[in-house]
């Protein structure tokens, strides 16, 4: 199962993604639980707290950056910048804007 | 007053730059909502009840020609700000005018040129001229990147939850972080409903907070009906405490 959560602002995406995140390992199942949002918060809502949501490398930061020098298999960053949540759910952040840019 | 209310969505953005804008009109005051948005919102918290803003152009950018300098889109140089603002605006409520940046409509139609051009358009406003609103998306991604760099207000708008105070710690960080002109960066408390919860978004965010913007039920009622809270309930405490954000951020605007 592939599931992407989609929908205006506020309207409770995140809190849906990580009731269905958490209800699928309780059943048993291996899950990743992606954020793709710029400003990431899905950690906050599947209990892993603020503090470990911000210290989450990003993947892609981590790729700009030259942490790993040959295009890395999906488990190999899921395995190196995820977080284990409650439940067995893996957590992985996509991306986060950090800096300001000029205009 | 170039005023850009910023903050994760959902926090009350528009409900609040809606009645914001309305309020400043009502004293008399030149005032452009603006909306770079890609999805619908400000418009109907300002009492429009469908946008019907004419498309900017896209001869409104042109390309840069080769051996010249610079980004690959500029603003055609025959297009005047304040003129574009005129011709591709719409007025709403209290003569109160609306300028949005391309909606998404669900067909083909391209409009990133056209937003190209609102960014240009509004960057180069000349001051003196109008009190900018605006109504920026939800999240980090536009608020202190080239889309809100019009901006010498920013206001954080922040619900005392976990997952809005981080975006708002987010924004003030960027704002910190941000070389361009200094901004004054202060947080409105919104929906807030227990007396802690200013302290908690002032601790949460560092910011000053400026307004404490109640949990309203008549502003849920207003977004079902799709009404502006202005007018849908002029008296509610959350309109109120709008008008009181209005008075205090009134020092810098143009009459």
């Amino acid at each position: 199962m592939k599931l992407a959560v989609v929908g205006k602002g506020g309207s409770g995406k995140t809190t849906t993604s990580s009731v269905i995140a958490r209800t699928l390992a309780k059943a048993g199942s291996a899950v990743v639980a992606l954020d793709c949002d710029s400003n990431p918060n899905l950690g906050i809502s599947l209990g892993v707290g603020d503090e470990e949501t911000e210290r989450l490398v990003s993947m892609r930061q981590a790729l700009d950056e030259g942490e790993e020098a040959h295009a890395p298999t999906w488990d190999t960053l899921i395995g190196r910048y995820g977080s284990d949540g409650p439940d067995g759910v893996r957590l992985a952040v996509v991306s986060r804007i950090d800096n300001p840019e000029p205009g | 007053m170039r005023l850009a209310f910023v903050g994760k969505g959902g926090a009350g953005k528009s409900a609040i730059a809606g009645t914001f804008a309305r309020t400043l009109a009502r004293q008399g005051d030149n005032v452009l909502a603006i909306d770079s948005d890609p999805l619908p919102g400000l418009a109907f918290s300002l009492g429009l009840p469908i946008d019907d803003s004419p498309p900017i152009p896209d001869e409104a950018v042109v390309e840069r020609k080769e051996g010249e300098q610079g980004p690959r889109w500029r603003l055609n140089p025959d297009v005047d700000p304040l003129e574009a603002v005129e011709k591709w605006s719409v007025e709403a409520p209290d003569g109160v005018r609306f300028f949005q940046f391309g909606k998404v409509k669900g067909d083909a139609r391209e409009i990133w040129k056209s937003q190209i051009a609102f960014r240009f358009i509004v960057n180069k406003l000349p001051a003196g001229h109008w009190n900018v609103v605006g109504d920026l998306p939800g999240g980090t991604r536009q608020a202190f990147t080239g889309w809100g760099n019009w901006a010498t207000t920013v206001l954080v708008v922040v619900e005392p939850t976990a997952k809005s105070l981080l975006s708002g710690r987010r924004l003030a960080r960027m704002a910190d972080l941000d070389p361009e002109v200094p901004k004054r960066v202060m947080a409105v408390a919104s929906k807030v409903t227990d007396p802690d919860d200013v302290d908690m978004i002032a601790k949460g965010t560092g910011l000053e907070v400026v307004a404490a913007v109640p949990y309203d039920e008549a502003l849920a009622e207003a977004e079902r009906r799709q009404l502006a809270p202005i007018d849908f309930a002029p008296d509610s405490p959350a309109v109120r405490a709008v008008e009181s954000l209005v008075e205090r951020m009134s020092e810098e605007k143009v009459s």
